[in-house]
């Protein structure tokens, strides 16, 4: 009991800033998205809910049922994010598989390997990328040796070669996969290295392809890793804005972060842009609650097991 | 696209709950308002009323939102809004004098407020060495997080560089020192008669001008065989760019950027649009044009193109003036770009042709070293040397003659057109502070054309 105690006492805390800093801020992004503007074009948050504004709200949720301009961002971040995250899947799984399976000694140097990059900033990163994929960059012509602008082009993901920068969609979920991805693989890292290799010895003397092992197997038990993996990368993403800033700068490449960051940069419209700000809140609390129901599931499984 | 005010998708009913929660609402929002815009009206139109019109509460096209925002003053805070046929001088007030003669410069750190990569930081240190003080500079990415930040007090600044779209909110909230003369002997010896009296602060009570520019186009001529200077309208050349794809740019922000198809229609109809207008129909239709551009060219906004031009990342740019002349000065380094390979149009009258100002705010601890920073600035080598040796952007000199940056080989003569000359204020317009409402338009259409 006495353990139990201590513990609460060391964690108050960590949540007491975790309450000031989400819960007070977005009770604060909240009341401004139902406020209002004054005469100096001032945001005026209404505090009390029984007063709030939904003239901003309704006219959002107008311009989405309309096809407005916020339906075209809200759906090319969705689909920016949903191939991002399934091919830093295809790409992440076969490393943390191998780290964590095949790596032997070398396991801990390959982890190293993997996270250094990300030592450095992000914006600075994506400012090299910009250098790499110019017309004349070594990026652009490593990718152009290995006939890899060719392949896009035929798939009509690139429009002229070396046009990398060229305001390309392709361009910047590759640069969100590359930015994320790390995020991706320590997750699953951690899930398939937990993984008693018993398990997968009793499935293939038992008679399983060392196909059905995996699916059977350690495809489920990685599940969580998966999920962790992708939420974490997943948040991010969606409130992305600068990556598409940076390689492309095209109006047909901005996501629902570019349209937060314009609207509540500057300007008349910053009361609209704290309502795409809970909209996409909404959304992520969405993903977060099937992933909580998931795991809490998984749990509760193992428990009765 | 459906018109903004057809709402079918909401019943009526639920508009009807959602506006009864909203007046609740707007009555709150108006009080707040009251007790917090407490300034007095410091602003006296020419005609004397000193009083601002209301607009029309109907709140054109701006959606559900926009009609129950609270009654619209003809500025922020009720303030008239500058123009070049309806100056403004800003009132000195009792509660806010001008400091007084004589005192001596303070010394310590001289904190300036400006925006990115806009001074010399050798200027700033020669200041230093003049004066026996430290400049330490800060930066801010809009005037409306400049207000803002000046507004909150927590972060105390000297000097302010800031301009007339948004002079307005300066003088709402009352965050200017009134200038006193005595020291700033360089504004009537060295400025342009046009902007020592400016319309947007008649007597220059509260601001001297910093730097000009100009709305037009920069391209690479080693690149593009087209002489846009010479076409009947030269902003055609945007809509006709699609073998560039991907390497034409537009300047990310609303006013610059909607005001470009606006100067075309004007161009091609012969009259001169009022760049200023808060019209809907014209804000969208503006919109609308820029759209066309997405298709054509993958237009890209951005306000790097003093970079990717020499770089050779685009090839066509809507582009400030000085930026041009940055690239000339500042980006060529390291890349295979000849200072002749970069072209610049811009109009000879009816487009855009502004200055940003120097002003001080009024929680400034040290008035005189602000003044003499003024000063400092508006002197005419050190304005010279600020602008050749890194900004790019024409201080508006009486002595400075532009010609012989180009006989001296400074600047090639391809870039002529990227100087300014006194005469063009007369000609064109500035971009300037809009009814709250106004303004709302351009950010509705400008958020649409942003999304794709």
């Amino acid at each position: 009991m006495g353990g139990r105690w201590i513990w609460r006492v060391l964690a108050l805390p960590g949540v007491v800033w975790l309450s000031l800093f989400f819960l007070v801020a977005f009770y604060a992004v909240l009341c401004v998205a139902f406020g209002n503007t004054n005469t100096l074009n001032e945001l005026v948050p209404f505090w009390s809910p029984t007063q709030w504004n939904v003239g901003y709200v309704l006219d959002v949720l107008q311009n989405i049922w309309d096809g407005g301009q916020f339906l075209t961002v809200f759906l090319r971040t969705f689909a920016y994010v949903a191939i991002a995250l399934a091919v830093a899947l295809l790409i992440g799984y076969p490393v943390a598989y191998f780290t964590a399976r095949h790596a032997g000694r070398w396991k801990g140097l390959l982890l190293l390997a993997i996270v250094l990059p990300f030592w450095i900033n992000y914006l600075m990163r994506m400012l090299a990328w910009i250098n790499l994929l110019s017309p004349d960059g070594w990026g652009t012509k490593v990718l152009h040796a290995l006939s890899i602008d060719q392949l896009f082009i035929a798939l009509g993901l690139l429009e002229g070669e070396g046009g990398w920068l060229e305001g390309q969609a392709s361009t910047v979920v590759i640069a969100l996969i590359y930015g994320y991805i790390p995020f991706l693989i320590i997750p699953l890292f951690v899930a398939l290295d937990r993984i008693d290799q018993r398990q997968i010895e009793a499935a293939r003397d038992l008679g399983g392809s060392p196909f059905s092992a995996f699916r059977r197997i350690t495809l489920p038990l990685s599940m969580p890793g998966i999920l962790a993996g992708v939420v974490l990368i997943a948040l991010p993403m969606f409130g992305d804005y600068y990556t598409a800033d940076l390689v492309s700068a095209s109006t047909r490449t901005s996501m629902i972060g570019n349209q937060i960051d314009q609207l509540t940069r500057q300007g008349s419209e910053k009361v609209t842009g704290a309502v795409l700000t809970i909209l996409l809140s909404l959304v992520l609390l969405l993903l977060m609650l099937y992933y909580l129901r998931y795991t809490r599931r998984a749990s509760a499984e193992a428990g009765a097991t | 696209m459906r018109h903004p005010k057809d709402r079918s998708g909401v019943t009526r009913k639920q508009l009807l709950r959602g506006a009864a929660v909203a007046v609740g609402g707007a009555g709150a929002a108006a009080a707040l308002a009251a007790c917090q815009n407490t300034t007095t009206a410091i602003g006296a139109c020419e005609d004397g009323t000193g009083e601002g019109t209301v607009a029309g509460g109907d709140g054109g096209g701006g959606g559900l939102a926009s009609n129950l925002v609270v009654a619209k003053p003809a500025g922020p805070g009720g303030l008239p809004l500058p123009r070049a046929d309806n100056s403004v001088e800003w009132a000195i007030t009792e509660d806010n004098p001008m400091p007084p003669e004589g005192l001596k410069t303070e010394g310590g750190t001289l904190r300036f407020f400006n925006y990115p990569d806009y001074i010399d930081p050798g200027t700033l240190k020669k200041f230093g060495k003049q004066f026996d003080c430290k400049v330490a500079p800060g930066t801010y990415n809009s005037e409306d997080e400049a207000v803002a930040k000046l507004r909150s007090g927590q972060v105390p600044f000297d000097v302010l560089v800031f301009s007339a779209t948004h002079i307005v909110d300066l003088m709402a909230r009352q965050l200017l020192l009134p200038l006193n003369r005595a020291y700033l002997p360089n504004l009537e010896k060295n400025i342009w008669p046009q902007l020592q009296d400016p319309f947007y602060d008649r007597g220059s009570n509260y601001t001297v001008p910093y730097l000009t520019w100009q709305d037009g186009i920069g391209w690479r001529n080693d690149k593009i065989d087209a002489d846009i200077g010479a076409m009947d309208v030269p902003w055609d050349i945007f809509w006709e760019s699609e073998d560039w794809r991907g390497k034409v740019g537009l300047l990310d922000d609303k006013r610059d950027g909607l005001s470009m198809p606006m100067q075309r229609d004007a161009m091609r109809g012969g009259y001169v649009a009022d760049l200023n207008t808060e019209d809907p129909e014209l804000i969208a239709k503006a919109g609308s044009d820029l759209e066309e551009l997405n298709d054509i060219c993958n237009i890209k906004v951005t306000i790097t193109q003093y970079q990717t031009l020499p770089e050779g990342k685009s090839w066509l740019n809507h582009a400030w003036s000085g930026d041009l002349l940055n690239a000339v000065i500042f980006y060529l380094e390291g890349t295979d770009t000849k200072p002749q390979d970069l072209s610049y149009w811009g109009p000879d009258s009816g487009g855009v042709v502004q200055n940003d100002f120097l002003c001080i705010p009024r929680t400034t601890d040290k008035p005189a070293l602000a003044h003499a920073f003024l000063n400092f600035l508006l002197d005419e080598k050190n304005a010279y040397d600020n602008m050749i040796n890194y900004v790019g952007y024409q201080p508006p000199q009486k002595n400075f003659d532009p010609d012989t940056l180009i006989t001296s080989g400074l600047i090639p003569r391809t870039l002529e057109k990227a100087i300014i000359r006194p005469e063009q204020f007369a000609v064109n317009q500035e971009v300037l502070q809009l009814t709250v409402e106004g303004e709302r338009e351009w950010d509705q259409a400008w958020s649409k054309f942003k999304a794709g």
